[in-house]
């Protein structure tokens, strides 16, 4: 792939960003995730996944392959809209994918779409997600959409970077209604003596970064977002997470990046959807 | 061969109370809301629909109690939210659903295409889909020494129900260049009637002008039915966009329940035919929402 080589030298847009809103902090955080020699592809609804696959391959990584909305590789001219399933993204594609025949065989393959963003109305301390029901399964006291294709990427070799708009102690939970989305299950190393590679490996949220401790498999606060403190994020957290020796303050947007977005990935503020009014 | 182009209320006769439907649907694109609403109309019950993602088909379905079981692997209709009259009737227990995978319910209606008892999945392994008595997947060894796998069992909907571009009046079907939504091809493989509404109806040689375009043979087809714009409120890549203002109105239509009923009254009982839907959207409303690029 023939990006366009970038200096080495720092450039003026490298500088960190002064004045910028959250959901351009976590779409940055997340393009930090992606490599140049990966591939992507984003699920529905995805306004925050898609301007930071999209920040990427303007900035970072120009070889990343994205298939956008499922059904469209590589678009050189994508645009944002209310979907992130429709044509607008995926028009300018270099070639179009069959879900069915195609693309979950490419999935298949460990070496490939190594990194999936995934959002989830419950998020539990070891990874754990829920798109399915809360309450009883079969008499539900809220059906959910259901997983789609959660089910099937969090349980095959995959790093899953979780996207949460609304941190709080109702999403974020000790345990999950139900399992849609298969994290580390009950941690300590179920997950690997199942058989199952990959698993969660970030969760981006609206005040904080997390991973995940590598015994216990608990969610770990590593970053805090500038203007909170650990208490803000231990208070709006439905359990206990692992707390980092070193947690830092997430690293700001650069001055590029938020250029980049405002103007000319996303101008309408799709990105915005989902984060709390501040 | 036998002509098989039909009307929307004679194609929908191939429907029995009962029946399994197949539904090609996006959250807002391409599903066969032309023959949904003949459906709603005939006045079918007990249908155990079974659709990918799909979204306001299955609403209007729900609406007018003719669901009573759903196989899905989501409700959607994207950032429209999810289908409220949907959730109710799961919530209330009137609807059963089954959520699958998206791997496995390409698992259960590919190996229905296919003749098989099941075909297998890695999908799932670990999810509590596993945990709710779904007595269609099974964990079982893999023969050759592997790790388990989940096996889906076959479904074969009696019905599939398509939207595409042209056929010709024995029934092959074609799409304009684009991508091919995954159930346009398998969901009629795996079904056992299939009927398909088009935007238009074509002579055999307009088709044999793109071969590469069409997608399903004539013997694999059992009604065509006319319906230009019928894929509306969904799109039509690459004729028509959706139509962002209908979905917002059932949106709000569907806050209630008793509203969700006025709207089909007004837009699915009201409109007896297809094309006194279109005269009721408007020419204009259409008009703004058909793509300069098609041709």
């Amino acid at each position: 792939m023939s990006g366009a080589k970038r200096s080495t030298e720092a450039q003026p847009g490298d500088a960190p960003s002064t004045s910028y809103s959250v959901d351009e902090l976590v779409v940055s955080r997340l393009a930090a995730e992606l490599a140049d020699d990966d591939q992507v592809l984003n699920g529905l609804s995805s306004f925050v996944p898609v301007c930071a696959i999209e920040l990427a391959r303007r900035t970072h990584a120009p070889g990343l392959v994205w298939v956008a909305g499922g059904t469209g590789v590589s678009p050189s001219h994508p645009r944002m809209t209310a979907s992130t399933f429709e044509w607008p993204l995926w028009d300018s594609a270099l070639m179009y994918v069959d879900v069915a025949t195609e693309l979950w065989d490419w999935v298949a393959d460990p070496r490939r779409f190594r990194t999936f963003f995934a959002g989830a109305a419950q998020l539990d301390a070891f990874g754990n997600a829920n798109i399915s029901v809360v309450g009883d399964y079969h008499r539900p006291r809220v059906r959910l959409s259901g997983t789609a294709g959660l089910a099937d990427m969090s349980v095959l070799d995959k790093r899953i970077v979780y996207v949460v708009t609304d941190h709080d102690p109702r999403t974020l939970v000790e345990r999950v209604d139900f399992r849609s989305g298969v994290g580390f299950l009950d941690g300590y190393g179920e997950r690997a003596r199942r058989g199952l590679g990959g698993g969660p490996a970030l969760v981006v949220t609206n005040l904080a970064v997390f991973d995940f401790a590598p015994s216990s498999q608990r969610m770990r606060l590593r970053t805090v977002h500038a203007g909170h403190t650990v208490d803000d994020v231990l208070a709006a957290t439905g359990f206990v997470p692992v707390i980092a020796d070193d947690v830092t303050v997430t690293p700001a947007p650069t001055v590029a990046q938020v250029a980049l977005l405002r103007d000319e990935i996303d101008p309408e503020g799709y990105r915005r959807r989902g984060f709390p009014a501040r | 061969m036998p002509d098989k182009v039909m009307t929307a209320a004679e194609a929908v006769g191939l429907i029995r109370d009962g029946d399994v439907v197949g539904l090609q649907a996006g959250p807002t694109q391409c599903a066969p809301m032309s023959l949904v609403r003949a459906l709603v109309r005939a006045g079918r019950r007990d249908l155990h629909a079974v659709s990918l993602s799909g979204s306001m088909a299955l609403d209007w379905l729900a609406t007018s109690g003719a669901l009573t079981r759903l196989t899905t692997a989501a409700v959607t209709m994207e950032s429209y939210g999810m289908c409220r009259q949907v959730r109710r009737a799961v919530e209330s227990g009137v609807v059963g659903f089954e959520e699958l995978s998206e791997t496995a319910l390409l698992a259960r209606l590919g190996a229905a295409a296919r003749g098989l008892p099941f075909l297998p999945t890695r999908g799932m392994l670990g999810s509590d889909l596993l945990s709710v008595g779904n007595a269609h997947l099974a964990v079982i060894d893999d023969p050759f020494g592997g790790p388990p796998v989940v096996a889906c069992q076959a479904l074969r909907p009696d019905v599939a129900l398509l939207h595409a571009h042209r056929a010709d009046a024995d029934g092959n079907v074609a799409v304009d260049p684009g991508p091919r939504h995954p159930m346009t091809t398998l969901l009629p493989r795996a079904s056992d009637r299939v009927v398909v509404s088009v935007e238009e109806i074509v002579d055999a040689d307009t088709l044999r002008e793109h071969p590469e375009q069409t997608i399903l043979p004539s013997f694999a087809v059992d009604a065509v039915v006319l319906a230009p714009y019928g894929a509306h409120p969904t799109s039509l890549f690459p004729r028509y966009d959706y139509d962002a203002a209908a979905f917002q109105a059932w949106v709000d239509a569907s806050r209630d329940p008793a509203d969700a009923e006025a709207f089909l009254a007004s837009y699915v009982h009201g409109p007896a035919t297809h094309d006194d839907y279109l005269a009721l959207v408007g020419a204009d409303r259409l008009s703004a929402l058909t793509m300069e690029r098609a041709s």
